[in-house]
Order: structure tokens, then C-alpha cells, then sequence
């Protein structure tokens, strides 16, 4: 493998070169958003001088460019993700939607009172709060793998969730955006089908930052968001044909149906039938430009760079006086660090490192079951994407010895 | 170069809080928090016989600008009377940091002081 070559990955991301309060940016909030590559930027520009109209309707030159282009990035997305076919890849707006999405069409059909929807503690509020209302609708039972001390998963607590055969669903992150532990999805997904249940896989940290192939893991459903990774604002749900066919649809009106009368309407095909209305489309050709940009690169280097980077941010960072560390060690976890400081409350953290250009996000980071797991109301967070480089941790630290040095008592 | 919200005047108050602690046998006793970044703020405070402010005290965790604002909050207030105070909001908490703009993120933490001692004041008016 050809080694990482920061400076060129920076030089394809034009806002690094900008200032934040006279000094050089230094974003480390990618794990909120990413920043977007020169080829994402100027395939929006090309959707709209070159051949912009509206997909799956006209039969003019424009129209079927667009939509060419349009079903071309489900063709990439599907390769990205390694799914059997592009037909099983959902565009929606993010990830919170792919999840609701599987939680009131599959979820409605699926769970009845009794059974048991399982979840993780370390959940994002976006595969928490659907499951949650699901099973308050339903009189169903919501259960969660505790998180252990050290930030990982309980898999033996798992094992006894699953043990009476009442669980029917599985909603897990394959990394947390805490902590950022990579969970152990194949074995996860194995114990969940031996026990007959199905699969929910939160894909919203890792897509973006591992290699992940829904074929290996044996998954049921995947969701993520194009966002966290250099594309505009697009969302992916991807779930086996059996499933998604099965299920009847979320949203109804234009472009879902195959035939409508007055008083009766017949379904469109799968990935149709769960895209209702007219998509963000030059978003979504510019997410397909997003993930040539990651294929391009490697995902297996991609995660290699960040495995170095949150190592030495790991070391660096407990040379702080006072800082404390959420989270596994550095080889179980990807790109993301959350600390707390004795000396100062997150958002003075996040306030003063913005004066030094250091972008980092405080606050529950839509964790807050996870946080009260551990009895901090609130963490600051600093992550790491393709465009960082050890002297993003450097500015990172140096800011944080500032903190200190202004507000400890 | 330390933002306005960081002038020493506020660290002061942050890391020296003016009247902390518990006020025995107060009128107003009130805790409230910030759900969202985790501020908490325990408030305790006596009314003369006129109904005016005589004394607020509070405890808490938070971050400089909660802490300051309540520390300055307790001073601010003293001698007022309840309709005053009730009638106290964001700007005036601004003039009293100094006369600072509050972005969007800070408005919630620099009014949790006042909002508890508002509080208080509706609830003993209501006793
Ligand atoms: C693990 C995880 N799941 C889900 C989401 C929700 O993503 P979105 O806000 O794009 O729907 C996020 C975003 O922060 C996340 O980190």
C-alpha cells in the first residue's frame, strides 16, 4: 500500500484553505460532517449547467441524462457497500430517515406486542427514539445491550436477550459516534439470526470511515447518510430485496406507484416504491462523485489513516491535565475521541478552541442514554476524516493547555 | 486574543463566584438545568418585608457563561422588586455580562440564573 499523502488528500478540499478568526481552519467535527471534496463541489456545478430535469419522467436528452446519472450513483453506492444489486439501495434524506423508514414499514408489519426490540446503549437518538416509539405503539418490549465500562458491548447480555426467541429485531451502530467503538457487527448479526431475528445496522459512522460489505456481515438493513461523507445531503437505506418487497411503503404519491385509480393503487418496483415524490437529485449523482472519491482512495487506507491518527490524538490528549477519555483503546475504536476536562465545561472547550480555529462539537452528541451511562451530562469531541494530519492534534492540545490554563480554578 | 465572552471580569466571577453556597431559611429555593449541554443551578434567595430581593445564593455546575451570569445575577438583583425581576430578559443579562451579544448556542446558559430566580418568584407568589 502506497503511504497516505495528507497534503494531497487536503489539496482536493477547498474550505481547509480558509481561515476561521485569523487562523488556519482545523476541522475535527467531521464525525457531525464532513467537508466536501473539489469533485463533489463540481459535480453539483455540472448537474446544473450541463444537463439538470427532473428523473424517471421525460424522454428528452436532459431528462434521461439526469436520470442515467441519478440510478448511476445507486450503482456505486451498491458497489460501495458490496449489496447484490443497485435495487435494494433506497435514497432517502439521511440516515434518520432510512431508519424510520425500516421502523414504521417493516417495524409495523413486523413487531407485535410481546416481542422484544433490542438496541444498544451506546445508540445515536436516530435508531433509538424510532425503536422506542415502535414499541410503545405496539406493546412491545424495548431492551438494550448495556455498554461496559470500557466502551464496548455486552455480548453476553446480548445472548440472554435473545435466548426466549422474543427478540425480532436487532437496531445496532456498527461505530459509535461517542466513543467510537467498531462493534463486532458479523457476530452480532449471526447471534440475532440464529435467534430469528432481524437486522438493523446503523452505518452511519462506519460507512463513511471502514470498508464495510453488507454480504459479509450478512446483514438485513443498512442505513447512513451521504453527508458524513464529503456528498451533499442524501441519505442511503439499503435492505435485501425479500425484505424491502415485502414491506409496504412509507411515503405515498409520485413515483411509487405503478398504476393509480380513483379508489386503488398498485406499488412500484423496489428501490421505486420507497422514493416518493421528486429526489434531491443533484445531491444524489453528487453523493455516487463522493464515493468514487472514497473508492479512489481505499477504504481499507482510509481506515488505516484514522487508526493512526486516534492513536497519537489519544496520547496527546492525556497530556492534558485533567482530561478524561470516553471509550475503548485506540485499535478498537475509528476516527473519533470524546473528553471531558475537569477544569472546563464542554461548551467552553468547543468556545475557546474555535478562537484557535480548532472546530471541535460539545454537547450529547444525540447520545444522551449513552452519556448518562457514564454520568457525564456532556462531552466535547474531537473527529478525524481523510483531510487531517497529526498537526490538527497538535492544534487540538496546544488549544486545550490554553483552556487550562485560563479557566482552572 | 480572548473573546469578549472570556474577559478576565467573567473568569473572575467563574472562578470566584460571588455568593455561593446555600441560603438558610430562604424564600426561593429552586433547582433548574439545561437538559441539553447538562447545566444544573441550585438558587436560594430571601425577600425582605417590602417583597424586595434581600439576598440570592446559588450552587451549580456549568460553563463560564451560566456560572458568571449567576454569580453577577446575585448582585444585580439585590434591592429590586419582584415585578423587577420579572421583568428581566435576555438583554438585560447581555448589558450585565458587559454588553455582549449572546450567540444562539449561549442564550439558554446565560439565563439560567435568572430564569430560576423568576421561577421562585411566580412560586411564592402563587403560596
Ligand atoms: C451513529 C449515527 N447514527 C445516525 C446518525 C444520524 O445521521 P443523520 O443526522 O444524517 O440522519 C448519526 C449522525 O450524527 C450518527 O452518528
Amino acid at each position: 500500500m502506497s503511504p497516505w499523502d495528507v497534503e494531497a488528500v487536503r489539496a482536493e478540499f477547498p474550505i481547509l484553505e480558509r481561515t476561521v478568526h485569523g487562523k488556519p481552519v482545523v476541522y475535527l467535527d467531521s464525525t457531525a460532517s464532513a467537508q466536501k471534496p473539489r469533485v463533489v463541489i463540481e459535480t453539483l456545478r455540472k448537474v446544473y449547467t450541463d444537463y439538470y430535469a427532473n428523473v424517471h419522467r421525460g424522454i428528452y436528452t436532459f431528462a434521461e441524462l439526469s436520470t442515467e446519472a441519478y440510478e448511476g450513483a445507486r450503482e456505486k453506492v451498491a458497489r460501495f457497500i458490496h449489496a447484490p444489486e443497485a435495487a435494494e439501495v433506497v435514497f432517502t434524506r439521511n440516515a434518520t430517515e432510512a431508519l424510520n423508514l425500516v421502523a414504521y414499514t417493516w417495524g409495523e408489519a413486523n413487531i407485535g406486542a410481546g416481542d422484544r426490540i433490542v438496541v444498544t446503549e451506546m445508540e445515536h437518538h436516530s435508531n433509538l427514539v424510532p425503536w422506542q416509539q415502535l414499541a410503545q405503539r405496539k406493546g412491545a418490549e424495548l431492551a438494550f445491550v448495556p455498554v461496559t465500562e470500557g466502551g464496548e458491548l455486552d455480548l453476553d447480555a446480548l445472548r440472554s436477550l435473545l435466548a426466549d426467541g422474543k427478540a425480532k429485531v436487532v437496531a445496532f451502530t456498527l461505530m459509535s459516534n461517542v466513543l467510537g467503538t467498531i462493534t463486532p457487527a458479523a457476530e452480532i448479526v449471526r447471534l440475532a439470526h440464529e435467534a430469528g431475528a432481524t437486522t438493523v445496522l446503523d452505518g452511519a459512522q462506519a460507512v463513511p470511515h471502514l470498508p464495510v460489505d453488507v454480504q459479509a456481515l450478512d446483514a438485513d438493513f443498512l442505513a447512513f447518510s451521504g453527508h458524513k461523507m464529503g456528498s451533499p445531503g442524501v441519505g442511503v437505506l439499503w435492505g435485501r430485496r425479500a425484505l424491502l418487497e415485502a414491506m409496504p411503503p412509507f411515503l405515498y404519491g409520485g413515483d411509487m406507484i405503478l398504476h393509480v385509480e380513483k379508489y386503488h393503487s398498485e406499488w412500484n418496483e423496489i428501490p421505486h416504491k420507497f422514493e416518493a415524490g421528486t429526489p434531491p437529485i443533484a445531491e444524489t449523482i453528487a453523493l455516487g462523485a463522493a464515493v468514487d472519491f472514497l473508492t479512489g482512495l481505499g477504504m481499507e487506507a482510509v481506515h488505516q489513516h484514522e487508526q493512526e491518527l486516534v492513536a497519537y490524538a489519544m496520547k496527546r490528549l492525556l497530556e492534558v491535565e485533567g482530561l478524561h477519555i470516553l471509550g475503548p483503546s485506540a485499535e478498537k475504536r475509528g476516527g473519533v475521541v470524546a473528553f471531558w476536562m475537569d477544569a472546563a465545561h464542554p461548551h467552553d472547550i468547543a468556545a475557546l478552541l474555535d478562537e484557535e480555529g480548532v472546530c471541535v462539537r460539545a454537547g450529547h452528541h444525540c447520545a444522551e442514554p449513552l452519556h448518562a451511562r457514564y454520568g457525564v451530562p456532556a462531552t466535547a469531541r474531537a473527529s478525524f476524516y481523510v483531510y487531517n494530519r497529526p498537526q490538527d492534534i497538535d492544534a487540538l492540545v496546544a488549544a486545550l493547555q490554553r483552556v487550562n490554563a485560563l479557566l482552572r480554578r | 486574543m480572548p473573546s469578549d465572552l472570556y474577559r478576565e471580569e467573567l473568569l473572575d466571577h467563574y472562578r470566584d463566584p460571588q455568593n455561593y453556597g446555600v441560603l438558610p431559611e430562604a424564600d426561593i429555593d429552586v433547582r433548574l438545568n439545561n437538559a441539553t449541554c447538562g447545566d444544573t443551578i441550585h438558587l436560594t434567595a430571601r425577600l425582605d418585608d417590602e417583597g424586595r430581593i434581600a439576598k440570592v445564593m446559588f450552587e451549580g455546575q456549568g460553563c463560564v457563561v451560566s456560572m458568571a451570569s449567576a454569580s453577577m445575577l446575585t448582585e444585580e438583583v439585590v434591592g429590586k422588586r419582584r415585578e423587577e425581576v420579572l421583568a428581566m430578559g435576555l438583554p438585560d443579562i447581555e448589558t450585565m455580562l458587559g454588553g455582549i451579544r449572546l450567540s444562539m448556542g449561549r442564550v439558554k446558559c446565560a439565563t439560567l440564573a435568572l430564569r430560576a430566580l423568576q421561577q421562585g418568584l411566580k412560586e411564592t407568589e402563587e403560596a
